[in-house]
């Protein structure tokens, strides 16, 4: 099962954030912290793994990938393949690349709705639900419509709307 | 630079952007939280836009990480909105922030069915993600019948029954009930023929989880899972999008060979066969190409491959080529693949016969471990630890000792204890054994423990021909300009011992070694120098003749750290110029020390309690099997000087002032004491463990009566160290704590047994809580340790004393808990079969001078591995015919039962979980209940009970209890007859001791439980 996947700057900012077993919000910070802090101590051209016990605990492990100004890591338990979660961070960033055309952090900085809804439809619940980035780039396109289908409405100038609802 | 659409949000994020520091990004972000809260009051002023867009908001100010506590009502309420907008909203922002565990959920659950069984699919789209998220026992119970009918459904489209089954995967992983096991096996074999791979690759993920509990149900989906995959491997019928860079989907090949590892075996010739052909595809048709995705991709079905062959346990030709395989990538350029290529190898070890095929590959091995990545040497340092033995043990080593002085700071620890266990392990000779440890403790002092240099101690006292050696190798250290201060201890305590049987070499006289060891005395803290007192008294009994000079120079010595602030010096200050002032009695008393008895490697075990990767865990287990310890050790029980000590008397444990009479004391103590002291070299004991193997002799040594006399007058004087004494010696029963626990632990143990989650132990530094999930035969206990001080807790010990039927790993327990801090340490159970007995944790912790041990009992119990089943009696009736009779079904008249009205009868019965069924027996005095039992060698069993009271006499009963296994008929009668006559509080299973009554102030028991779930 994954456990986590997060999105970082090279700062360490945090830009996505899905932890597919409950954790509080502090505990969160502090495990993106302990993440980027060994991430940030690793060279380039190293492999993608990292030791993740001492941090997540036993049967965790973690595989990462930079890109530009941004870290994709995911973290599973033995239950997954290394190397094919690997691919599957592949698989999400290529997807994002669709959605933005040559995606940038800023993309993602503000448009941090659709990165999620993105993931969504890349793993659920922890397990892979989707590895072709065509076929989650159809689903995605279905709710953006939904979504901008109910964003027409509210060009009604939002003031008049909402003096109605008080009276 | 696309945009969310969301003005508002976009502006919002520019606004956090633009922050100068934390400070101000808190401001923005209170100031923001407010705004929202307020627009929720009236929520009927917001548009379902806004409402949309402060709820991604709240997400984005949760991913900053600040706590959003409010608006989860709002959020659940919008689920059931009717337009998709504000629904997609509710269901997001729910999934987000909320734990399954919320009680807003359950308020959801018939809206969120509602959404399932309607016919929108978008609507089912969004309720299967939340569901899939965050869905929990109630959702199982209440949803899985209408996402199974989804998922199986030809009517929908693949978007939904994807999500369908993975769905289902989590309730199923919440309630292993909710998948009928036997009607359930045909439509998973059936949901392996779909053609779209999306919906193949969700239900594999299905069957991996399904059949990793019960592969003997779904045996009719093997031959399916190797036709997918001959169906990947050859690249038929895989549309384009499914191709990963020119592989056909590698995730379904992977999860498929995945499955099929939990097949134990593959019986089918034909099965076999073809199963094989895939397998020999792979592996000879992976090359390493240029493109690092391609790569990735290939090699992630490679090494799945390689698994699988490893289980399915091959010819030895397919398992050397796998080992060619891997010998071929440590070497490649691509790092990803030389880390998985020593991983994989690393297990490999467990599979017999190839570990000689692996030794081919040392030298590139050890070549790994200067790898620029230090994942990629961890994985080296854990091969070469694995593949490390007799033949191999000399070079590993040395080779270990070199990296030594290059390694990373992190990894020096590890390193210098594995080495240490390696050469201790396979050492070919002990005189290398002594050198391989004086070189690690000379290149990394500061990383080896006590243990290590306790441990070489042990065997040079314990091997006579060893002696003068190591006395000459702990010489020529101290020659050296500039040594560890553990360097110090050891080569003075040895040289303490025996230096005398190096005194005719030049350079080694009494006098000699006398300086060049008190030239370091300077230089060392407070915990050296009682070693270093003790080595003067030593070499001043081996001076014959007497040599004046150095006596008082010693004396003034003595005399000066008699008023040292430090007791433990102070002490030994005072006694030893005491004894030494003795003359030939001297010899008697401080002889050399007597041999230790043989036990287990405090440093092995350490090492075991370190490893938490679990397939090197294994390979260091199936190596203590194989691999007897060599240690070449003859125990000796009989003291071999002076006549056991007199009982009683321990005025030296309160360092009186010394006057003559006084004195006369302290000689009769120093048989006992010369070896009690020179053990206890640190004033703070690192762990009790380890003094229990240095304080070993002092334990067989005395006469019982004289271990205990001692032992509770040391208990009465607080805060001496000798308390960890008594912890490492005293029989179970008689432990004697100096801390008393505040509760009673018998009745936290008994209220625990009944739910899963509250305080197990307490006493004033330290508090244990437990949590538990239960889910079939498996359970996770999760031990909270508290430290209620404003200082740290040290030597924190942990040890599961389990009976042989549970099977318990315990994750590593820190050693010290640091001050106001709480740690949590998973407990992973597995019952194999049916049993009453208990298990026990061991536990011992040390606070400032105080040793504290507790054996606790664990909740882990019988009545947690139930799972309460509503029969009706058609279904109940045959069942309890069928099984006719014992051994299946035992009847026993019970007597002396805690007499009960029947209705409190009844909620005993559910509260263990066998669940009564109201009106199935005809007569009202009688009660019929049923249950579900879980373990390994039953599975889900169904078990029957019936009781037949009188109602003229409550205290008599007849029960019948009925299972399709014996063993579990006997234990659950005997359980539940416990449970009808015990009274609360009264010990009972064999494997528990009984808890001592609680001295403490007695606290009300739902007080600190109170208090913990706060914590939690």
């Amino acid at each position: 099962m994954i456990k986590a996947v997060m999105v970082m700057n090279t700062q360490g900012k945090p830009r996505l954030a899905k932890f597919y077993d409950y954790q509080p919000v502090e505990k969160q910070q502090e495990l993106i912290r302990s993440v980027f802090t060994v991430l940030s101590s690793r060279a380039e051209n190293v492999s993608n793994f990292m030791e993740a016990e001492s941090i997540f605990g036993p049967d965790s492990r973690l595989v990462y990938k930079h890109y530009a100004t941004l870290y994709f890591v995911f973290v599973f338990d033995s239950s997954e393949n290394e190397l094919a979660m690997l691919d599957l961070i592949q698989v999400f960033v290529e997807t994002l690349d669709k959605c933005f055309k040559n995606v940038c952090e800023l993309d993602i900085v503000f448009n941090y709705s659709k990165m999620q809804t993105v993931l969504d439809e890349i793993i659920f619940g922890g397990q892979v639900l989707e590895t072709s980035s065509t076929e989650v780039m159809k689903a995605v396109e279905e709710i953006s419509k939904l979504e901008a289908a109910s964003n027409a409405i509210t060009l009604v100038p939002a003031k008049y709307a909402s003096g109605w609802n008080r009276r | 630079m696309a945009l969310s659409g969301m003005r508002g949000l976009s502006v919002f994020i520019s606004d956090i952007r633009n922050c100068q520091n934390k400070e101000q990004e808190r401001l923005r972000v209170d100031k923001e939280l407010g705004n929202i809260r307020t627009r929720f009051k009236n929520e009927k002023g917001l548009t379902p836009y806004e409402k949309k867009k402060y709820v991604w908001k709240m997400l984005y100010i949760y991913m900053l990480g600040y706590d959003v506590d409010f608006g989860h009502m709002e959020a659940v309420s919008l689920i059931s909105a009717p337009k998709y907008p504000e629904k997609q909203v509710g269901y997001i922002v729910t999934a987000c922030l909320l734990n399954e565990n919320h009680d807003f959920l359950r308020l959801a659950i018939n809206t969120v069915r509602n959404d399932i069984i309607g016919r929108n699919e978008t609507f089912q789209c969004l309720a299967l993600t939340m569901v899939g998220n965050i869905g929990g026992r109630e959702f199982a119970e209440s949803l899985a019948p209408d996402v199974q009918k989804l998922l199986i459904s030809s009517s929908c489209r693949p978007l939904v029954r994807k999500k369908a089954a993975l769905c289902l995967l989590r309730l199923y992983r919440k309630n292993p009930d909710v998948v009928n096991v036997d009607g359930w096996a045909d439509r998973m074999a059936q949901l392996l023929d779909e053609r779209d791979l999306g919906v193949l690759t969700s239900s594999m993920s299905l069957l991996v989880a399904l059949v990793s509990n019960h592969h003997e149900t779904y045996w009719s989906c093997l031959p399916k899972c190797v036709k997918i995959l001959e169906r990947l491997a050859r690249n038929q019928d895989v549309p384009q999008e499914y191709t990963y860079y020119g592989i056909p989907s590698p995730w379904l090949q992977v999860k498929t060979m995945r499955a099929l590892q939990y097949f134990p075996v593959i019986e089918d010739p034909n099965t076999r066969r073809s199963l094989f052909e895939v397998l020999q595809r792979i592996l000879m048709g992976t090359d390493v190409v240029k493109n690092v995705n391609k790569n990735n991709a290939s090699h992630a079905v490679l090494f799945e491959a390689l698994s699988l062959v490893m289980h399915l346990d091959a010819e030895k030709e397919m398992m050397s080529q796998c080992v060619a395989l891997l010998g071929k990538f440590i070497a490649v350029r691509e790092p990803n693949i030389r880390y998985l290529g020593l991983e994989n190898m690393t297990r490999m070890l467990m599979v017999t016969d190839v570990q000689d095929i692996i030794k081919r590959h040392q030298a590139q091995i050890i070549t790994s471990l200067k790898d620029p990545d230090i994942s990629i040497r961890r994985r080296a340092l854990d091969l070469l630890y694995g593949m490390c033995d007799v033949s191999n043990a000399k070079d590993i080593v040395e080779e270990l000792l070199q990296y030594l002085s290059t390694s990373d700071f992190t990894m020096r620890e590890e390193l210098s204890l594995k080495a240490a266990i390696l050469a201790e392990k396979f050492a070919p000779d002990l005189s290398w054994y002594v050198d391989v440890i004086l070189q690690l403790i000379d290149k990394a002092g500061d990383f080896v423990s006590d243990d290590i240099w306790f441990r070489v101690v042990q065997f040079v006292t314990n091997n006579e021909d060893l002696q003068p050696y190591a006395a000459v190798k702990a010489r020529e250290y101290l020659d050296k300009p500039a040594i560890h201060e553990t360097m110090v201890k050891v080569s003075a305590y040895l040289l303490g011992e025996y230096s005398h049987l190096l005194a005719r070499r030049p350079g080694c006289s009494p006098k000699d070694i006398f300086s060049i060891i008190h030239e370091k005395l300077p230089t060392v803290s407070t915990s050296t120098i009682p070693i270093l007192l003790s080595t003067y008294a030593k070499i001043l009994m081996h001076t014959q003749p007497p040599d004046l000079e150095l006596q008082n120079q010693i004396w003034a010595i003595f005399q000066k750290y008699e008023s040292c602030i430090d007791a433990e010096i102070q002490q030994r200050a005072v006694e030893y110029f005491a004894l030494s002032r003795k003359g030939p009695a001297l010899a008697d008393i401080l002889a050399e020390m007597p041999k230790f008895p043989e036990r287990q490697s405090a440093l092995i075990k350490k090492a075991e309690d370190i490893e938490t990767d679990t397939a090197e865990q294994s390979a260091i287990k199936l190596r203590a099997q194989q691999q007897p310890s060599n240690a070449l050790v003859v125990t000796d029980q009989r003291p071999p000087n002076g006549t056991p000590p007199p009982v009683g008397s321990l005025s030296l444990v309160k360092v009186p002032s010394m006057s003559g009479n006084s004195d006369y004391n302290v000689v009769d103590q120093g048989v006992n004491q010369t070896n009690g002291t020179l053990s206890k070299t640190d004033s703070q004991p690192p762990s009790a463990d380890l003094l229990g193997d240095l304080l070993g002799p002092l334990a067989i040594e005395g006469p019982p009566g004289a271990v205990h006399s001692e032992q509770t007058a040391v208990s009465g004087v607080e805060g001496v160290p000798s308390a960890a004494d008594a912890a490492a010696i005293v029989p179970l029963e008689e432990q004697t704590n100096s801390v008393q626990p505040i509760g009673n632990i018998a009745e936290r143990f008994h209220a625990l047994c009944l739910k899963d989650s509250g305080v197990l132990y307490e006493d004033p530094h330290i508090q244990i809580g437990v949590k538990a999930e239960w889910r079939a035969h498996q359970g996770r206990l999760v031990l909270f340790l508290g430290n209620k001080n404003t200082s740290p807790l040290v030597s924190v010990h942990a040890l599961i004393l389990s009976p042989s039927h549970l099977k318990m790993e315990l994750a590593l327990v820190p050693d010290t808990i640091p001050p106001r801090a709480q740690v949590q340490c998973p407990l992973e159970v597995t019952n194999l079969r049916p049993s009453r007995d208990i298990a026990v944790l061991d536990f011992s912790y040390t606070f400032g001078t105080s040793v504290v041990n507790n054996k606790l009992r664990l909740p882990a119990v019988m009545n947690k591995l139930l799972q309460p089943i509503q029969l009706t009696a058609e279904e109940f009736f045959p069942q309890w015919r069928s099984l006719s009779g014992p051994p299946l079904k035992l009847q026993e008249v019970v007597r002396g039962v805690r007499p009960l009205p029947l209705m409190e009868m009844a909620n005993l019965f559910n509260s263990f979980r066998v669940m009564v069924l109201p009106g199935l027996d005809p007569n009202p005095n009688n009660l019929v209940a049923s249950t579900t039992f879980y373990s390994e060698s039953t599975r889900a069993m169904l078990c029957l009970v019936r009781v037949e009271t009188d109602p003229a006499d409550r205290t008599q009963l007849r029960m019948t209890v009925a299972s399709g296994d014996p063993t579990l008929t006997f234990e659950l009668k005997e359980f539940i007859k416990e449970q009808l006559v015990n009274i609360p509080g009264a010990s009972r299973g064999p494997a528990a001791p009984a808890p001592a009554p609680p001295k403490g102030p007695a606290i009300p028991p739902d007080d600190p439980a109170a208090l913990l779930a706060g914590l939690l």
